[in-house]
């Protein structure tokens, strides 16, 4: 069924597409005192975020995407990304839910209906519109100051990593969402931020859309090929790139594989980390010396 | 005539009874603990409780539609399986929904659901239906005449072409416009808007009463199209009117809930089963029973696997299919 198929894509293409930008909120935001006490998150990203900022104990209900942290899976589930209960979480008298770009429109509007603040962050792109979306997250739940500091010191560390690999040879990169239909990281991605930032050139940066093809994959040469492990598929992925042997990420040997847990966990914090693997994978050397 | 199980007053009773049931069942059922016993002291109360925003802004609309889109289909499955005399004709055979589809992915690529957010998409639905129903209309009416068949295949190729373009438009679209027209495609009863709930339920209850006077006509079809004749029905006329009333139905449905598969093909069926062939009854039993089905399958899809909702077409998949399945068989042995 091309439909369940389409759906699975667009899943995996959430969890990877990074954070949100922030669409005006149409109900006021809560005032410096006046912060909300009992807040529901509606995806995986937004869970992490509030725990970071530190106000796990106000978080009343989650999806059953929200993993990160561990203790994150503990909390009360509202239902999954795309399809929310609303009579939960009308039941569980939240002050604030915070939609995603996934969140269905027609529950969002019935939350607003019942007099509900929702706030929705959309799909953001870079890493400038994450650190955006963490600090205004922050000022909604009154951690403006935390969120500050965490975003400064994320700064800091991509800085510091820039200026290790900016002297270094520039390798072609090719990051792989999908396997099937086969699909490409592209500027709409964060990922395509983490690669530059790593010393490294994005080969379908260009492309207006992630379905590329094999050959064209090929007639870009990567010198690096990265993997998001979608479940299995990232294995037999692996395997079937080795038949292309003109590609030099095949030839020598350059192919990875990263956890997609880890890829899509778009804070900016997290993101720091990632970007420390990715700089490991693309220039090792600046790590031995 | 072929005989029927039980005589019409009867099955008539039956079938509101099973829509009742159904509708009782699906208000005393959701993820928060709100039973039966909750629902009269609840509306008591007054408003401002959760309790009762959840009864009457969430379970309540749902029902509502859930009567309006059930029946509407069911109606549209009885009216087009009657004209064409094809018992595996549904309202979405025809490319209707297929056309709505292809209305509503246009219109979220387009982003004017974001300029209009309430009224584009159902809009666009609606006119992407009738951009579809009209070309089959027109390609098949030849001086006045009606090729049924033509009709039934034009269908088809239309709603096969329009479901390519859909997919088309979901390749090369983005993840934001993705997650809309998936979530359109899968079909859901969750509707925040009294307004338009309203405007399906006026809908479908007229073209109950409008294809309710074709009755007759839809009976003498069921002979074949030269006995009409021979009847002094105008047949041409009837069909074209008929045609309409199915792809309004279809269309207002379509636009509103998605696609909401397996309705309007099974509940027909099994109508005839307990009530026979006359449409005087056909009609009037289908749309009550489609309404009960679909209220009854929408509620065991809020609640099966709670928290978590299940598209509403996956349940009437599943459970129509099986007990279309089982009560053919039991037809067969007998």
């Amino acid at each position: 069924m091309q439909r369940h198929v389409i759906t699975a894509l667009f899943i995996v293409l959430y969890a990877c597409s990074g954070l949100f930008i922030l669409s005006a909120p149409c109900t006021g935001e809560p005032a410096a005192k006046n912060v909300p006490h009992r807040i529901i998150s509606l995806g995986p990203a937004i869970t992490e975020a509030l725990y970071f900022l530190g106000v796990e104990d106000r978080v009343v209900g989650v999806t059953t995407y929200c993993q990160k942290p561990p203790e994150a899976a503990k909390k009360e589930k509202i239902g999954t990304i795309i399809e929310i209960n609303t009579e939960k979480i009308i039941n569980l008298r939240p002050d604030l839910v915070i939609g995603t770009g996934l969140t269905n429109s027609k529950d969002i509007k019935k939350l607003k209906n019942l007099g509900i603040n929702v706030v929705t962050f959309d799909i953001s792109k870079d890493f400038d519109r994450l650190c955006q979306i963490f600090l205004d997250l922050g000022k909604l739940v009154g951690k403006e100051e935390q969120a500050r500091t965490m975003i400064a010191e994320s700064r800091k560390k991509i800085v510091k990593t820039q200026k290790k690999v900016e002297n270094l040879p520039r390798k072609k990169v090719f990051v792989q969402l999908g396997s099937k239909p086969l699909f490409a990281v592209t500027r709409d991605y964060f990922i395509n931020d983490l690669i530059e930032f790593a010393g490294g050139v994005n080969i379908f940066k260009d492309a207006k859309s992630g379905l590329i093809s094999r050959e064209e994959v090929v007639r870009r040469n990567p010198d690096i090929l990265i993997i998001t492990t979608m479940g299995i598929a990232g294995e037999k992925e692996q395997k079937s790139w080795q038949q292309y042997k003109t590609i030099n990420a095949v030839k020598n040997k350059h192919i990875y594989l990263v956890d997609s847990d880890k890829i899509c966990s778009p804070t900016p914090v997290s993101f720091v980390e990632l970007l420390e693997e990715i700089v490991k994978i693309l220039h090792p050397e600046a790590f031995e010396g | 005539m072929k005989k029927t199980i039980l005589n019409w007053p009867l099955s008539m009773l039956l079938s509101v009874g099973f829509l009742l049931a159904a509708s009782l069942y699906s208000l005393g059922s959701g993820s928060s603990d709100i039973t039966l016993k909750d629902v009269i002291p609840t509306l008591l109360k007054g408003s401002g409780t959760p309790e009762f925003s959840i009864l009457f802004d969430i379970r309540i609309p749902r029902i509502l539609l859930g009567f309006a889109v059930g029946g509407s289909l069911s109606l549209a499955g009885v009216i087009l399986q009657g004209m064409f005399r094809n018992p595996l004709v549904e309202p979405y055979t025809l490319g209707i929904s297929g056309g709505a589809a292809l209305g509503v992915a246009l219109c979220i690529i387009l982003g004017l659901h974001r300029v209009f957010p309430d009224l584009a998409m159902p809009l666009f639905g609606f006119i992407g239906a009738f951009a579809v129903a009209l070309p089959i209309s027109l390609i098949n009416i030849r001086k006045g005449m009606v090729k049924t068949e033509g009709l039934l295949l034009t269908g088809v190729m239309i709603s096969y072409i329009s479901s390519s373009i859909v997919t088309l438009i979901l390749a090369i679209s983005s993840t934001e416009d993705l997650q809309g027209i998936i979530f359109w495609i899968m079909g859901s009863l969750e509707e925040p808007s009294w307004l338009l709930i309203s405007i399906v339920l006026f809908i479908s209850l007229i073209c109950l009463v409008l294809s309710y006077i074709f009755s007759l006509d839809l009976n003498a079809l069921a002979l074949g199209e030269e006995e009409a004749i021979h009847l002094g029905v105008n047949v041409e006329r009837a069909k074209k009117i008929l045609f309409l009333i199915a792809s309004v139905l279809t269309g207002v449905s379509v636009s509103i809930a998605g696609i909401i598969g397996f309705v309007g093909l099974v509940v027909p069926h099994f109508v005839r089963m307990l009530a026979g062939y006359d449409h005087r009854v056909l009609l009037v039993m289908s749309f009550i029973t489609g309404a009960g089905f679909l209220i009854f399958c929408d509620t065991l899809a809020r609640t099966i696997i709670s928290p978590v909702e299940l598209p509403v077409g996956v349940i009437t998949g599943i459970l129509g299919g099986s007990l279309f399945v089982y009560a053919l068989g039991r037809r067969f042995l007998k």
